[in-house]
């Protein structure tokens, strides 16, 4: 009897590393069923267009849930970012116009933020889920009042083309969200903050008796998410061509949520950037099929929370998890 | 700008109950005699809302501001910053510092609010205006003659005509599609029926593709409009959008399909962006709200009637509680809108009204 366990646990997990890639086919086939458009080129173009931006944040918050912590602090980052960047290129409110030269800058940003999280975090030992709202707060709090209101119109026609443009008939923004994941998958694989990364959230003390620098490893890698923050703040003001502080609306909960439903545990230790591009397509998919398959408004945001639930139940592994919480 | 502020005035009914302690607490202060100090004698003139901080609300305090300096009185701005009790309490404190002597122009951050503002200004002996925001069953003739007067726009002809624009768009024949607000809010609901009302109007000719609600919120407009472009192509002939951030997300998710300035989209609000989009003849439209009429004639009516001008209390209903006007900016009208803003006679007190409020509900 007991090899045949075995085998079944090993299948069972096998399994679950492929099911949100299964979760994902199965809604690709499903809505093609209802609507053949779906699978057209042109729709191709718009689904990776609406999942540029949330997977370069996904990219960051992969990151810092790998690590057993959370962050909250998307939206903040992400508003300031993209007001910054908004100020610096050729607009209507100032003078300064230095075009590309704004992105570096406005990722910079990001970075600090994030090193900010991440200093308060561990050096005040608050939980990052406090530290990181606080941050977020502020970080929309003076995106409004930089611009007290108002809201400031992009006409640098070089900086739009980085959501506009297109390269191989794929948009800009696209190439950019690739290049993103393919930063985030080498410093997952290759580096050993990467490693480090999974010995914390797999287990922090068994890390720290191993000699695992813990406190660093906490700021830079939150330095590092504010850095692809910063990079999805500049990204959504060449989408919209303006700069606001509401611009981030919404966007934390994709976030989170595209991770879970890719199967990286919330619990730590337990996932990759690479799941969390699957997760945005799933979570990009479902809101682009359910207008595809004409469901009922009132019916949809229901469907979307069962969906969700059902994807999670099915990717993630709780075989090493002894409590949910 | 209506539109955020009653998802909120919908959540929190038990306020209420809360104010209504506060102002018990007020009557218990005020039955100690009134200090001493120097009563003003002429009025003083305030506008109260909940931030300078978005544009709307910046003017219609520049509103008030305008007026008072016409007339040479006093002014004050107060920010409730989004807090009841900070926007209760501070009218409160300036009744006291006025001796009554107060002429209120107030958009209340919460609905109940409206009540107890109207209890303390009438207790004081001040004259006092609402906008936006009150219970169904508060109306100023149950407070003679201190709560003067209810402002507020009509989002159902407002919308109607707004739709209409877009239909002009684009030739009036084909189908279009419609983002909503927050699906519980009353101007989302007001703006749809106006929508609604506008199609069935055509006959047959518009139709409604598809109807989604995007919850005022610019980057779920830009993913719905796309997936819309999958599902009807070419059949969408215009974009309706039920506030101006929706209908900037929807242009943008034409833009990159290459069909910003060939598929019309029109919003209401009248943001500055949606202003440069009619220019652009990317947006065939907007509605411009006229928050610098509502912050002075807030103050105005209520001056006239504390100045002996008219007596508010043999006034009819329509203009006690009435809609102002939403300018209508189009591709014809965008210029004249910029090169000649709304201008505002105090003399002419209810020359913008547009009918006495109804309630849907």
């Amino acid at each position: 009897m007991k090899p045949v366990s075995v085998l079944n646990g090993n299948l069972l997990r096998h399994w679950r590393r492929w099911a949100p890639v299964v979760v994902l086919l199965a809604l690709c086939i499903l809505i093609s069923l209802f609507n053949g458009n779906f699978l057209t080129f042109g729709n191709f173009i718009r689904l990776l267009n609406s999942a540029a931006i949330p997977i370069v944040l996904c990219m960051g918050a992969t990151f810092i849930i790998l690590m057993g912590s959370i962050d909250l602090s998307i939206e903040g980052v992400v508003a300031l970012t993209a007001v910054i960047v908004s100020l610096l290129v050729l607009n209507d409110i100032s003078p300064y116009a230095i075009s590309l030269w704004a992105v570096p800058i406005a990722v910079a940003v990001g970075g600090l933020m994030g090193l900010l999280n991440g200093i308060l975090h561990v050096k005040l030992k608050t939980p990052s889920f406090m530290t990181t709202l606080g941050v977020g707060f502020a970080g929309v709090g003076i995106a409004t009042t930089i611009l007290g209101g108002a809201t400031i119109r992009i006409s640098d026609q070089t900086f739009r083309f980085l959501s506009l443009g297109r390269v191989f008939y794929i948009p800009m923004a696209v190439w950019i969200a690739a290049a993103a994941v393919a930063v985030a998958y080498v410093i997952q694989e290759r580096t050993r903050l990467g490693r480090w990364l999974y010995a914390i959230g797999t287990d922090e003390m068994t890390a720290r008796h191993a000699g695992i620098p813990i406190e660093r490893t906490r700021i830079l890698i939150f330095g590092v998410a504010g850095l692809f923050y910063g990079m999805g703040g500049v990204l959504a003001a060449a989408q919209f061509g303006q700069g606001h502080a509401l611009i981030s609306q919404g966007r934390l909960f994709t976030t989170i949520t595209a991770v879970v439903v890719g199967g990286t545990a919330l619990s730590g230790g337990v996932g990759s950037v690479i799941n969390s591009v699957v997760g945005v397509f799933i979570v990009v998919v479902l809101a682009n099929g359910l207008v595809l398959m004409g469901v009922e408004p009132y019916v949809q945001q229901g469907v979307q929370g069962l969906l969700i639930i059902a994807a999670v139940a099915l990717a993630l592994d709780r075989s090493r998890l002894d409590v949910v919480k | 700008m209506a539109s955020n502020k009653t998802d909120i005035v919908n959540s929190r009914l038990n306020r209420r109950t809360v104010l209504k302690g506060a102002a018990a607490l007020g009557v218990f202060g005020s039955s100690f005699p009134m200090p001493a100090i120097a009563q003003e004698t002429t009025w003083t003139l305030a506008n109260s809302m909940r931030s300078v901080a978005n544009p709307y609300h910046a003017s219609f305090a520049k509103g008030g501001e305008d007026f008072a300096k016409s007339i040479g009185a006093k002014y004050e701005t107060l920010a409730t910053e989004g807090n009841s009790e900070k926007g209760v309490s501070d009218i409160r404190a300036l009744l006291q510092r006025t001796g009554g002597k107060l002429i209120l122009n107030v958009d209340p951050n919460d609905s109940p609010d409206a009540r107890v503002i109207v209890e303390e200004v009438k207790k004081a002996g001040g004259f006092v205006v609402t906008q936006w925001n009150k219970p169904d069953d508060l109306h100023p003739w149950d407070f003679d003659p201190n709560y003067v007067a209810h402002m507020s726009f009509d989002g159902v002809p407002t919308a109607e005509a707004i739709a209409n624009e877009l239909f002009k768009a684009f030739g009036g024949e084909g189908g279009i599609v419609a983002l909503g607000g927050i699906l519980s809010n009353v101007p989302a609901i007001e703006r749809k029926l106006g929508l609604d009302n506008a199609i069935a109007k055509t006959n047959g000719k518009v139709t409604l593709l598809d109807f989604q609600p995007a919850d005022w919120n610019e980057q779920k407009a830009f993913d719905i409009t796309q997936a819309w472009l999958t599902r009807f192509g070419d059949q969408v002939k215009g974009v309706f959008a039920a506030n101006d951030g929706m209908g900037m997300g929807a242009l943008e998710a034409l833009r990159q399909n290459g069909l910003a300035g060939k598929v019309p989209v029109v919003g209401i609000d009248g943001i500055d962006a949606a202003v440069t989009a009619i220019e652009a003849g990317e947006f065939a439209g907007t509605v411009a709200w006229d928050p610098i009429w509502t912050g002075g004639m807030g103050l105005a009516i209520p001056y006239a009637h504390a100045t002996g001008k008219i007596d508010i209390t043999k006034e009819p209903r329509e203009h006690r509680e009435f809609y102002g006007t939403g300018i209508i900016v189009s591709k014809d009208t965008v210029a004249d809108y910029k090169n000649n803003p709304p201008k505002v006679d105090y003399n002419d007190l209810w020359g913008k009204a547009t009918g006495q409020i109804q309630y849907r509900s």
